[in-house]
């Protein structure tokens, strides 16, 4: 059965979104119907006002309301490290860790060959450009440790290597609190090759 | 509903859902099999990396009215080595996506399998022969039944004089087949594809890097044509 016109417009709409389908988005849709109408407006300005305002950061490609992202902006980062990541969502990742206190680049995704995404599809040359212009010494490179996200480190360590920067990898290994006996063979020996004195 | 058992080596997979991921492998038995491994993108994911593509896996599936869904991996070979080499990865990538293309679901592959694990161990054991990939088109053209005619011309079946190289044909031809859109082979490239199609594949003939690239296009060239199908930038390369 459908619904009246301007409810099932919304039901549509939201049923578009990942991860919600038919029932969630009649849920959802019955929710903001009833919710005070200056909440509803808020979602709906949120909306509008991050597809309008968001930008890519001119230097790094973060996703930013101004020219520069607020990482690129501040003074007291490290311009000599360089955490090469393959999304927007992966920086927050980093940052969360409060480990690493210098400047990012996103690729904008990893090399697949499947699907046709080769080097010249990524943001390389900006990478290249930017590691001669702002002197930077070691570039950390944190794509995701699956087939793509290794042969694009892989790539890159062929790439910057004689630009005379110190290329370095994250570290494959075993989860915090997880269980030894549930090691898979390939992350295990990755653990091993990659242990450390202590 | 029911657990099944198989095996095979995983081809590719791409996200499905939150953390899911749908692998694609190639099994002796079933041919191509897609199967959800749910959770596999969380980093604590009880599968971890040993559904990562050209893992050759022993796998316990659970029946779903369309795609199956994996509860249990063990890996039986992991080819740890070649995923730490560029050219090696990338040659690797081509073969898995050749035969992608080629492999039907339900449809027993034996030879498409023991093809890709003997290249794959060859990939493992050190630096590739440079003509490898073109080998692999060569002999997976023949497994799937279009292997092309090499020693002896596509037409009549002369054995000398073979300069030329037919698509439509299916293989070289001679002087007196030759046909329009036929095209010219360099001198001893038909004896050097026909010794790369007639070795196994871990034991290739003496390299010639005076005819590695054209023998990797013709190859390609002859796989897309009869399979209707571009191949990706991987064989390319």
């Amino acid at each position: 059965m459908m619904f009246e016109a301007p409810i099932q417009r919304l039901i549509d709409e939201l049923a578009r979104l990942p991860g919600i389908g038919r029932k969630s988005a009649q849920r959802l849709a019955f929710h903001i119907l009833h919710v005070e109408e200056e909440d509803a407006r808020r979602l709906a300005e949120s909306i509008l006002s991050m597809r309008s305002e968001v930008r890519l950061c001119d230097r790094c490609f973060n996703v930013t309301d101004s020219e520069e992202c607020s990482i690129c902006r501040d003074l007291r980062r490290d311009p000599s490290t360089m955490c090469v990541v393959e999304r927007p969502q992966d920086i927050v990742v980093v940052e969360k860790t409060q480990e690493f206190r210098g400047r990012y680049h996103v690729l904008g995704g990893s090399i697949s060959p499947i699907e046709g995404i080769g080097p010249d599809q990524l943001r390389m040359r900006e990478l290249v450009a930017r590691i001669e212009d702002e002197q930077v010494s070691e570039v950390i490179v944190a794509t995701n440790p699956t087939v793509e996200g290794d042969t694009t480190a892989l790539y890159l360590a062929r790439l910057l290597k004689p630009l005379g920067v110190r290329v370095t990898r994250l570290a494959s290994g075993l989860p915090v609190g997880g269980d030894l006996d549930y090691a898979d063979e390939l992350t295990l020996g990755r653990a091993l090759v990659g242990r450390r004195e202590m | 509903m029911a657990l099944r058992h198989d095996q095979g080596i995983v081809l590719r997979s791409y996200p499905f859902g939150e953390a899911d991921r749908v692998v694609v492998l190639l099994s002796p038995n079933q041919g191509k099999v897609r199967a959800v491994a749910k959770g596999v993108r969380k980093t604590k994911s009880r599968f971890g990396g040993r559904l990562e593509p050209f893992s050759h896996v022993d796998l316990v599936l659970y029946e779903g009215r369309n795609l199956d869904t994996i509860t249990q991996v063990e890996v039986i070979e992991a080819f740890p080595h070649l995923r730490q080499d560029l050219d090696r990865v990338l040659a690797a990538g081509a073969m898995v996506e050749v035969l992608d293309v080629v492999a039907q679901e339900e449809e027993a592959s034996h030879r498409a399998f023991l093809l890709l694990q003997r290249s794959l161990r060859t990939l493992e054991e050190g630096p590739p022969h440079r003509d490898l990939v073109t080998a692999f088109l060569l002999k997976a053209a023949d497994v799937v039944g279009v292997g092309p005619a090499l020693a002896e011309c596509a037409g009549c079946g002369a054995t000398g004089g073979l300069h030329r190289f037919s698509f439509a044909a299916g293989g070289v031809l001679c002087d007196r087949c030759r046909t329009p859109g036929a095209v010219a082979l360099r001198d001893g490239l038909t004896g050097y594809l026909a010794a790369l199609a007639a070795a196994p594949i871990d034991a290739l003939p003496e390299e010639d890097p005076s005819l590695s690239d054209d023998a990797l296009g013709v190859s390609r060239r002859f796989l897309e044509y009869h399979l209707d199908r571009r191949l990706g930038a991987a064989v390319r390369a």
